[in-house]
């Protein structure tokens, strides 16, 4: 069953790998997993949905101010650069590299126009991110 | 904190400290994965605060802490900071620290190496990086040195890495070459430039040397 589900999740995988909106690392993290903890890397992407949530919205209160603290900005978007790297999202850690260019500019129009690519780009891969968790927890469920 | 429990004999403890939970998660897969089954124990904290809590509940005691991994770039206080805190509060049984950082920077690394940190690996954390942890350890025996991948990477003809040498110059030598191996461009990007300067050197070395002879009037002697 473990592997049933590992090859679906890698399939799945592999289809957000040729679109670009992962990279190798998240195949990586899932031939790490082992047998000990099967929901490791389930839990990991998990976390960076949520992470990742509540990140963009403390970027969106902290841009909508007129004087921006662009350090604090920059410490929550290189929060977030790391965390896409670690899961292999990659077009979400590309985003947060132009982000963080403007955040050292110090352009607030840069940083909202940013911000809105990387809120768009977030959700692309965290709704592929649940899809996956949903499909893994269907095929669970029928193979019981 | 995450992390507890007693422990076997040559299982190194490492202190990792993260902001980021999907960062310690990561890291928690890569030291706990099969193939370095039962060769890590790992206790995570979210901030440098916690970590220097953690260390300073050892004072007096033996320290139940192998290897503090910590994150660069932190609130509050940074792994920068805590690395510095680190070596002046363990002078007397050093703790080894390594510092990861998403940015492969050859300033931030150099600034790091120079205060006292054993290696920098840029992050994700790969398995391919965990035989740099091992080896820079307080679980292996003291005299060993670290073997950073500058140290192996580098021929030893070119660099010599004297275990009697002051730190200082150890520190020198190992930045140095972790720089070049950190940066992105590669070892032999390099050796064109390097080789190009080295041409330039030599020729106006050879130029001075001719401008001077002609000045004394040997120049014709020569001939």
């Amino acid at each position: 069953m473990a592997a049933t589900m590992k090859l679906s999740t890698l399939g799945y995988a592999a289809s957000m790998l040729s679109t670009g909106l992962l990279d190798e690392q998240f195949q990586k993290l899932l031939l790490l997993q082992n047998k000990s903890d099967p929901n490791f890397v389930a839990e990991t992407i998990t976390l960076f949905c949520e992470d990742g949530e509540h990140t963009i919205g403390e970027l969106t209160k902290r841009l909508d101010k007129q004087c921006v603290n662009f350090d604090e900005v920059a410490a929550f978007v290189h929060k977030l650069e790391g965390g896409s790297a670690s899961v292999g999202a990659k077009r979400v850690k590309n985003t947060c590299i132009q982000f963080l260019e403007f955040c050292k500019e110090k352009s607030r129009d840069g940083c909202l126009k940013t911000l809105d690519t990387l809120r768009v780009v977030f959700y692309e891969v965290s709704g592929k991110f649940k899809d996956m968790l949903q499909l893994e927890q269907q095929q669970a469920e029928a193979t019981k | 904190m995450e992390g507890g429990g007693g422990l076997e004999e040559g299982v190194m403890r490492v202190l990792l400290v993260d902001d980021s939970p999907v960062d310690r998660k990561v890291v928690q897969l890569v030291l706990g994965s099969n193939t370095f089954a039962g060769s890590f124990h790992v206790t995570a904290v979210d901030s440098a605060k916690k970590a220097m809590e953690f260390l300073g509940l050892k004072d007096g005691k033996e320290q139940a802490i192998d290897m503090v991994l910590t994150d660069y770039c932190m609130p509050e206080m940074n792994g920068y900071d805590l690395l510095k805190a680190i070596k002046a509060m363990s002078f007397l049984k050093p703790i080894p620290v390594i510092v990861m950082s998403s940015e492969n920077e050859p300033q931030r690394i150099s600034r790091c190496l120079k205060a006292g940190a054993e290696d920098y690996i840029v992050k994700p954390l790969q398995t391919k990086d965990v035989p740099r942890l091992r080896s820079c350890s307080n679980a292996k025996s003291k005299d060993a040195s670290c073997n950073t991948v500058s140290n192996r990477k580098l021929p030893a003809d070119h660099i010599v890495v004297d275990g009697a040498s002051s730190p200082g110059r150890r520190a020198h030598i190992t930045e140095i070459a972790m720089i070049l191996h950190s940066s992105s461009a590669g070892l032999s990007h390099y050796f064109p430039f390097l080789f190009k300067f080295i041409l330039l050197v030599y020729t106006i070395l050879c130029l001075g040397e001719l401008l001077h002879r002609w000045s004394n009037g040997s120049f014709l002697s020569m001939w």
